[in-house]
C-alpha cells in the first residue's frame, strides 16, 4: 500500500479537438462553487512524485506536470479553458492572441503572441516569439530527451536536421537557422509543416512547444536540469524565483520552492497580468500552492477528511470510495470526472496460446470485468471499457458498441467456449484449453494493491477456459513488458491515457513502427514481422501477424468528422479482427477534496483538477 | 525496523556436560526441568498444533467448502469491491477479493512456518559450520569470517532484499537455484540472518575449543574435522536450538515485512505477512482482515519466544530461571 | 592506541568499499532492467535511450562506473559540479515538512563537495544534497527511539530479572513477548488510526515531521508516535536481553563473592551486576542504532517522515541507483563508526575487557 508503487507515467495531457461530445458517461459532476474568494494556501499531498524529466518542460512526460505547468506555471501558443467533458478538450488562443492562420495547404502556421506576456522574476521581460523559437531549439537536441519530441521532429520542417546535427549543444547560440520556423517579429512565428497533421494544434499546446527564456536555459544543456530553474510566464511560479541570480550561469542556485522528490511550492508571479487572460481559462483563487509528499495514502484521505489538507492527490482505497459515495455529507467531496484513459489486460500476438485470435476472443468473452471494477473500488471508478478509445474521446458515438458484451459484465462461458471450441488449442473440441500451452501461461502485473486485487479474479475467469495462468507481480512490471525480448504472453499492468483528445494517441499502440526493443508499448507486438521480431530478438509465432499501419497513416491524413469516423473504424477492426487486448475499465479521474475547497473543477485536457480555477475558504482550513 | 532485530547476543559462557546429577540422563534432565516451564510447554503445543493444522489444511478446506483461493466476490463483497465480515460459512470473514480468510489464514500457517524454518534452518545449517570454523581455527580464518560477518551486518537489509527481489524476481538467478516467489525469499531472509547464528556458533566454540575435553581428544590423534563436529558440536546443541528457536518468529515477521513493502511471497500464495500487509488498507473497517492473521501470526511468533525461552531454561542448568 | 584507532579506520574503510562492490553487483551488474528507458519518453528509440544512458553515466563499462564511483566517494565531486547541484537556501515553512535550515543564503547546502556521491537519477539532484537534508530527520527519529527503548526497555529488564516469577515479571515479559511477536507496520498504522483519527488528542501527533528549529513543540509532538512505536520493538528486545543477562551474571562467582563481602545488595546489582550484564546490550545498541540509519523504512513510510531510510526504499523501488548506493555508503559509515564508539564504551562498562 504504502507508496512503493512505480507507476509509470500514464501518458498525459492533452488537448482537445472533439468538438461536441455531451456528458462523459460517468456522474460528471458540475463540481462545487460555493462563492469563490481569493487567497489562500491550496495544499495537496501525493504519494509519489514520479516525474520522467525532472520537470523540465522540454522533456517531462508525467501528466501531473502537464497538468501543473498548462494552469499555473506556462503559457502556450495554444492552451485549454481547464473545464470538464468535451469543452474541456477543446483549444483556445492562450499566448497566441488568436487562432493561428492556416494556409490553404495546411502547411503553414502564423501565430501572434499576446501583448503583455511577461516572464516572471527574475527575468521581468515580455514573452518573445524567439522564446517560443528557443523552445524548438531544445526539443531538437537531443541531450535534452524531449520525450515526445516525435510529435514534432520530422513535423515542422528542418527540425529533425537541426536535431541530427547535434542540437543546441553544437549551436550553443541557436543562431542556426531551422527551416521550418521563422520568427517575423517579437511577436510573430511562422511553423512550416513537411505535411498536413491534422492534430498539430493539440501539439503545440503540450508544454514543451512553449516559449522558454534562453537567458537561462542555456545554461542547461542536460535532460531535466532546467527543471529546478523554470521560469515562470504563467500566473504562478515556483516560490523562491525572484532570488535567482541570473547574471550568469554561474550564479545561478536551483530554485528553492521545488525539490523532485519532496515539494513543489508555488507562489503569484507579480508580473502575471490578468488582462492577457481569460477568467474561463485560469481564475488563480489562491495565492499559494504546496504539493508534498506523503508516502502514508491512508494519511493523505485523513488529513484531508480533517481539514489539513484540501485535495489528495492520490489513488483512493476502496474504504475511502465507499465512505465518500454512499455517505451524503461527503457526497460533494468526492469528484468524478472521465479520465479519458483505458485499463485493459494486453496479449502477445507471437506467444500462445495467445496467438491464436479465437483464444483472444474467449478471454474477451470470459472476463469478469465487473469483478476487475469492484478490485478498483467499484463504480465510481469508471464504466466497464468494451473497445480500445474511450468513449467520451468519440464523442460516445461507441459508446453502445460492445462486441463481446456480457450479463452483469461478469463474462459469458458459453460464448467464451464457443470461441474457444474454434482455438488449435482446444484439441478435443470441449471448450477448454487443454493443450500444454495452457497451463502455467506468466501473466505478468503490478504489486500495488488494485492489481494485487485483480490478479486473483484474472486468473478464475481464464481457469473457466482451461488457462492457467502462472501470475508474477513486479514492482517494475512495465519495464518487464516493455521489452520485446521478455515475450510476456499476457499482463494486466497497462493503462493508457490519452496525450490529447485525438484518437492518434491511443493508436500509436498498434503502429508497428513503434516497437522497439526497450520501453516497447506496442505490447501485443500488432503488426510484427518476422524480419522485425528477428532484429528484436522476438521468437514465438511471428509470421502472418496482421499490421494495421496503413489505415493508422490514412485516418492521420484526415480532419474533423472523417477523422473521428476513421479511428472509430479502426477500433472496431482492432477489436474484431485483431484482439489483441481485453479492455475492462475506461477509467475515471477521482478526487477527493476537502470542506475548504469553496471551488473546484476538473480539466478534462490534463486529467486532473483544474488548478486554475480551484478556490479555498480559509475558514475552513485547518 | 522489525526485520531482523535478533534477540541475539553473544551467548553467555556455553553448557557444560552435566555430570553431577546421578541417574538422570541429560536428556531426562532436560525433559524433567522443560516439563516444570508452562509457559513454554504451552508453547510447543501451540506450535504442534498450528503444524498439525497447517499439514491438515487441504482437508481444512474441503470440510468449509473454499479453496484458499476460492473467489465468491459477488457474495462477500460490496460493490465498492469493500469486503464483508465473518459469517455462518466464512467463519472469519472474507478478503478484499471475496476468499475465504479462515482458509487463507490456515494456508497462511504453511508459508509462514516454512519462511520461518526453512530460512531459519539454512541459516542456522551455514551459521554454524561458519561459526565452527572461525572460532575453532581463529587467526586468519577468524578474521576473514569475522569481517564478514561485519560486512553482512552492516548492509541495510530491506534495501538489499529489494535489489536482490528485483534482480532475481523475473526469472530467478543462480542458475535457476532461486526461483521467484517462496524460494527467493527464504534465501533473502536466510542470506541476513545467518549471521547471527555464526556469531553465536564461533563465540561459544573460542571457549569450548580451550577446554580439556578437547585438548585430551587432541592428543588422542583425533583430526579437526572430528573434533569439530563430534567433540565441538554436541556442545552447541544448546545455544544453536536457543537461538535458532528465538530466530524463527524474527523471521517470520521479516516476511511479514518484506510483503508489507510488497517484496514477499506472491499472493496466490496466502502468508499471515502477505494477509496483514493487505489488510493495511483495509483494517479500519475491516478488522478481521487484520486480527485474524494477526491472533496466528503473534500466537505463533510468541509460542517460538516461549518455546525458545524454556528451552534455553532446561538446556543451561546454570540459569536456574 | 593510535595504532588502534588507525587500523579502526582503515576497517572501516575496508567495510564501506565492500558493501558499495556488493551494492554494485546487486543494484547495478544483477538486475536484467534498464534504468535509462524511464527517461526517455512513451517512444523510447535506442538513440534517446543512448542518450539518457550518456547522462546517467551508464553508457560506462561497470568496473569504470565503480572507479568513478570511488574516485568521487573519496575525492569529492571536485570539478563535476552541476549548477543544480547548487540551490537557494532559505525557504519559507512548509506545512509538516521540514525545512533544512542551512545557515543563510550563502552557505545553502551544495550537492558538491565530500563525499561526492553522483546525482539522483529521479530528481537530478545531488544524492550529497538531499542526504544531508534528510539526516536530521532520521537522526531525530532513532535518537529519541533509542532513548525510550533504551531507557524503558533496560527497566523493565532489570525489575523483571529482581521480581522474578512475580507478577511484574510476568506483565513484563508478557510486554515483552507481545513488543517482538508484533509486526512494526501493524503497531505503527493501528497507533496512528486510534491516536490520529480515533481519538484525535491533537492535531500535532500525526505524521510528517517539523524542523526543531523552526517548532521544537511541534518536532516533539510529531515525533512522539513514530518513536513510540520504534521504540516498542526495540524495548521489548532490551528487556528480554537485560533481563536473561543480568540473571546469568547474578549467578556469577564474582558476584557471589560481592555478595560474601557484605556489600548492600543495591550496590552489587547496579555496580557490579548490572554493569557486566549491560555490556553485550552496549555492542547490540550501537548496531542497531546504525543500521537504522538506513533501515527504519517502516516507521519513515507510515509515519510519512522524509529520512535517509524511506528515500532509500523509494529509490531502490525506482531504480535509482545513485541514491540508493548513496544511503548504503551513509549507513555501511554508520556502522563502523558506531562499532568504534562500542568498544570504547565496552572497554569502560566492561572490567575484564579493561583490565585485560
Amino acid at each position: 500500500m504504502l507508496a512503493l508503487s512505480l507507476l509509470l507515467a500514464l501518458g498525459a495531457a492533452g488537448c482537445g479537438g472533439d468538438d461536441g461530445g455531451d456528458e462523459a458517461g460517468t456522474e460528471a459532476s458540475e463540481g462545487v462553487d460555493e462563492g469563490a474568494e481569493p487567497g489562500g494556501t491550496f495544499r495537496t499531498q501525493t504519494d509519489a512524485f514520479e516525474w520522467t524529466g525532472n520537470f523540465d518542460p522540454t522533456g517531462e512526460y508525467l501528466a501531473t506536470f502537464l497538468g501543473l505547468y498548462q494552469n499555473l506555471l506556462g503559457r502556450t501558443l495554444m492552451g485549454y479553458n481547464h473545464v470538464p467533458d468535451a469543452e474541456g478538450n477543446e483549444l483556445i488562443p492562450d499566448l497566441a492572441e488568436a487562432e493561428p492562420e492556416i494556409s490553404e495547404d495546411g502547411l503553414t502556421y502564423t501565430f501572434t503572441l499576446r501583448e503583455g506576456v511577461m516572464w516572471g522574476p527574475p527575468l521581468d521581460r515580455a514573452v518573445t516569439a524567439q522564446d517560443v523559437e528557443y523552445a524548438f531549439r531544445r526539443i531538437a537536441t537531443p541531450a535534452l530527451v524531449a520525450q515526445y519530441g516525435f510529435y514534432y521532429l520530422g513535423v515542422i520542417k528542418g527540425l529533425q536536421e537541426y536535431s541530427d546535427a547535434g542540437g543546441l549543444t553544437e549551436d550553443p547560440e541557436g543562431e542556426t537557422p531551422i527551416e521550418g520556423i521563422t520568427v517575423q517579429d517579437e511577436r510573430t512565428i511562422q511553423f512550416d509543416l513537411e505535411a498536413p497533421t491534422g492534430d498539430f494544434l493539440y501539439r503545440i499546446a503540450m508544454p514543451a512547444a512553449g516559449p522558454i527564456p534562453e537567458e537561462v536555459a542555456k545554461c542547461f544543456l542536460t535532460a531535466g536540469e532546467y527543471g529546478r530553474f523554470v521560469i515562470s510566464s504563467g500566473p504562478y511560479m515556483i516560490e523562491g524565483s525572484d532570488q535567482l541570480d541570473i547574471t550568469s550561469c554561474d550564479t545561478m542556485q536551483a530554485i528553492s520552492g521545488f525539490n523532485p522528490n519532496q515539494r513543489l511550492i508555488l507562489e503569484r508571479n507579480p508580473n502575471y497580468d490578468p488582462e492577457t487572460d481569460t477568467p474561463e481559462a485560469r481564475e488563480n483563487f489562491f495565492d499559494r500552492f504546496e504539493m508534498t509528499l506523503n508516502t502514508n495514502a491512508q494519511d493523505i484521505f485523513d488529513r484531508v477528511r480533517q481539514g489539513q489538507l484540501e485535495l489528495a492527490y492520490a489513488s483512493e482505497p476502496s474504504e475511502v470510495v465507499r465512505e465518500y459515495s454512499t455517505n451524503a455529507d461527503l457526497e460533494d467531496r468526492y469528484q468524478i470526472n472521465s479520465g479519458d484513459r483505458t485499463w485493459y489486460i494486453t496479449m502477445n500476438l507471437t506467444q500462445p496460446p495467445f496467438d491464436d485470435i479465437h483464444v483472444r476472443k474467449a478471454a474477451n468473452w470470459i472476463m469478469d470485468k465487473e469483478g476487475l471494477r469492484r478490485a478498483w473500488g467499484g463504480e465510481p471508478k469508471g464504466l466497464i471499457a468494451n473497445h480500445i478509445v474511450p468513449d467520451t474521446m468519440f464523442n460516445n458515438n461507441l459508446e453502445d458498441y460492445a462486441p463481446y458484451a456480457t450479463e452483469g459484465d461478469a463474462g459469458n462461458l458459453e460464448e467464451a467456449q464457443n470461441e474457444m471450441r474454434q482455438s488449435k488449442y482446444d484439441t478435443d473440441q470441449d471448450g477448454m484449453c487443454d493443450a500444454p500451452q495452457c497451463k502455467g501461461v506468466l501473466h505478468v502485473t503490478r504489486t500495488t494493491d488494485v492489481w494485487a486485487n485483480m490478479a486473483p479474479i484474472i486468473e478464475e475467469s481464464f481457469a473457466k477456459i482451461g488457462i492457467e495462468l502462472n501470475t508474477r507481480q513486479f514492482e517494475d512490471s512495465y519495464t518487464i513488458i516493455q521489452t520485446v525480448k521478455r515475450q510476456v504472453p499476457v499482463s494486466s499492468t497497462p493503462g493508457w491515457g490519452k496525450d490529447y483528445a485525438d484518437a492518434s494517441t491511443f493508436m500509436v499502440l498498434f503502429d508497428s513502427r513503434s516497437i522497439l526493443p526497450e520501453g516497447n508499448v506496442n505490447y501485443s507486438l500488432v503488426g510484427l514481422t518476422p524480419e522485425t521480431a528477428q532484429e528484436l530478438g522476438a521468437t514465438g509465432t511471428v509470421e502472418g501477424i496482421t499490421s494495421v499501419d496503413d489505415a493508422i497513416d490514412s485516418c492521420n491524413e484526415l480532419m474533423d468528422e472523417e477523422r473521428l469516423d476513421c479511428w472509430q473504424e479502426l477500433d472496431q477492426q482492432l477489436m474484431e479482427e485483431i484482439v489483441p487486448w481485453v479492455p475492462y475499465l475506461q477509467g475515471n479521474a477521482d478526487f477527493v477534496i476537502s470542506d475548504a475547497v469553496s471551488k473546484y473543477v476538473f480539466d478534462q485536457a490534463s486529467g486532473d483538477p483544474a488548478w486554475a480555477h480551484l478556490a479555498i475558504d480559509q475558514d475552513l482550513q485547518q | 525496523m522489525a526485520t531482523v532485530a535478533p534477540e541475539i547476543h553473544e551467548a553467555g559462557p556455553p553448557a557444560e556436560p552435566e555430570t553431577d546429577v546421578v541417574g538422570l540422563s541429560p536428556r531426562q534432565l532436560f525433559w524433567a526441568r522443560f516439563k516444570q516451564d508452562k509457559a513454554a510447554v504451552a508453547g510447543l503445543v501451540i506450535i504442534i498444533v498450528l503444524i498439525v493444522l497447517a499439514l491438515a489444511a487441504p482437508l481444512i478446506a474441503k470440510l468449509v467448502g473454499h479453496g484458499p483461493n476460492d473467489l465468491f466476490q459477488r457474495e462477500m463483497t460490496d460493490s465498492f469491491g469493500v469486503p464483508k465480515g465473518p459469517n455462518a460459512d466464512f467463519w472469519f470473514g472474507a478478503d478484499q477479493a471475496g476468499r475465504d480468510v479462515f482458509v487463507r489464514a490456515i494456508y497462511g500457517a504453511r508459508t509462514s512456518l516454512i519462511v520461518g524454518l526453512v530460512a531459519t534452518g539454512i541459516a542456522v545449517f551455514f551459521g554454524t559450520i561458519v561459526g565452527i570454523l572461525a572460532g575453532y581455527f581463529g587467526g586468519k580464518i577468524d578474521t576473514a569470517i569475522s569481517r564478514t560477518i561485519d560486512v553482512v551486518l552492516s548492509m541495510p537489509i530491506l534495501l538489499f532484499a529489494i535489489g536482490i527481489v528485483a534482480a532475481c524476481g523475473t526469472t530467478g538467478c543462480l542458475n535457476g537455484l532461486i526461483e521467484p516467489g517462496l524460494t527467493l525469499v527464504i534465501f533473502v531472509i536466510a542470506l541476513f540472518s545467518w549471521p547471527y547464528i555464526a556469531r553465536i556458533v564461533r563465540g561459544n566454540t573460542l571457549s569450548i575449543r580451550e577446554k580439556e575435553f578437547i585438548e585430551a581428544s587432541r592428543s588422542l590423534g583425533a583430526g579437526n574435522t572430528r573434533i569439530m563436529f563430534r567433540e565441538v558440536l554436541p556442545n552447541l546443541v544448546a545455544p544453536i536450538v536457543v537461538y535458532s528457536t528465538l530466530l524463527i518468529p524474527t523471521n517470520i515477521l521479516f516476511e511479514a515485512a518484506l510483503s508489507f513493502l510488497g517484496l514477499g511471497v506472491p499472493q496466490r500464495t496466502p502468508s499471515w505477512g502477505g494477509m496483514l500487509s493487505d489488510a493495511t488498507q483495509y483494517f479500519r473497517f475491516a478488522w478481521w482482515l487484520m486480527f485474524f492473521p494477526g491472533i496466528f501470526l503473534i500466537l505463533t511468533t510468541l509460542s517460538f519466544n516461549l518455546l525458545g525461552d524454556g528451552l534455553r531454561d532446561a538446556l543451561d542448568p546454570r540459569s536456574n530461571r | 592506541m593510535g595504532r588502534y584507532v588507525i587500523r579502526r579506520l582503515l576497517w572501516t574503510v575496508l567495510v564501506v568499499l565492500v558493501v558499495t562492490l556488493l551494492t554494485f553487483v546487486v543494484f547495478y551488474v544483477m538486475p536484467p532492467g534498464n534504468p535509462s528507458v524511464r527517461f526517455a519518453g512513451k517512444q523510447p528509440t535506442p538513440e534517446l535511450i543512448a542518450q539518457v544512458e550518456k547522462q546517467l553515466g551508464l553508457d560506462r563499462s561497470l568496473p569504470e562506473q565503480y572507479a568513478h564511483f570511488l574516485r568521487r566517494l573519496f575525492l569529492g565531486d571536485g570539478t563535476e559540479c552541476p549548477l543544480v547541484y547548487r540551490p537557494l537556501c532559505s525557504i519559507e515553512s512548509v506545512e509538516n515538512f521540514v525545512v533544512l535550515d542551512t545557515g543563510g543564503c550563502a552557505t545553502g547546502v551544495s550537492g558538491c563537495g565530500w563525499p561526492g556521491l553522483g546525482m539522483s537519477f529521479d530528481s537530478r539532484t545531488a544524492v550529497r544534497q538531499e542526504l544531508i537534508e534528510r539526516t536530521p530527520r532520521t537522526l531525530s527519529l532513532i535518537f529519541g527511539a533509542a532513548v525510550i527503548w533504551l531507557v524503558v526497555g533496560v527497566s523493565i529488564g532489570v525489575i523483571s530479572a529482581l521480581k522474578r516469577r512475580t507478577i511484574w515479571d510476568r506483565l513484563a515479559m508478557g510486554f515483552a513477548l507481545f513488543g517482538i511477536s508484533a509486526p512494526v507496520f501493524w503497531l505503527g498504522l493501528v497507533a496512528l488510526w486510534i491516536f490520529t483519527v480515533k481519538l484525535p488528542f491533537s492535531d500535532s501527533l500525526g505524521t510528517g515531521y517539523v524542523e526543531f528549529g523552526n517548532d521544537p513543540v511541534g518536532w516533539f509532538t510529531h515525533l512522539i508516535l513514530p518513536w513510540t512505536v520504534l521504540a516498542l520493538l526495540y524495548a521489548a528486545f532490551y528487556a528480554r536481553m537485560t533481563r536473561g543477562n543480568l540473571i546469568d551474571t547474578m549467578g556469577e562467582d564474582y558476584i557471589r563473592t560481592a555478595r560474601a563481602k557484605g556489600l548492600p545488595e543495591r550496590r552489587v546489582i547496579f555496580k557490579h551486576g548490572l554493569r557486566a550484564s549491560l555490556t553485550p546490550i552496549v555492542t547490540m545498541f550501537g548496531l542497531d542504532v546504525a543500521l537504522l540509519v538506513g533501515g527504519a523504512v517502516i516507521t519513515e513510510t507510515v509515519f510519512n517522515i522524509q529520512g535517509l531510510g524511506n528515500y532509500a526504499v523509494q529509490s531502490a523501488v525506482s531504480a535509482d541507483l545513485p541514491a540508493m548506493t548513496g544511503v548504503v555508503v551513509i549507513v555501511a559509515f554508520a556502522v563502523a563508526f558506531m562499532n568504534l564508539v562500542v568498544d570504547i564504551v565496552y572497554a569502560y562498562l566492561d572490567p575484564r575487557v579493561r583490565y585485560s
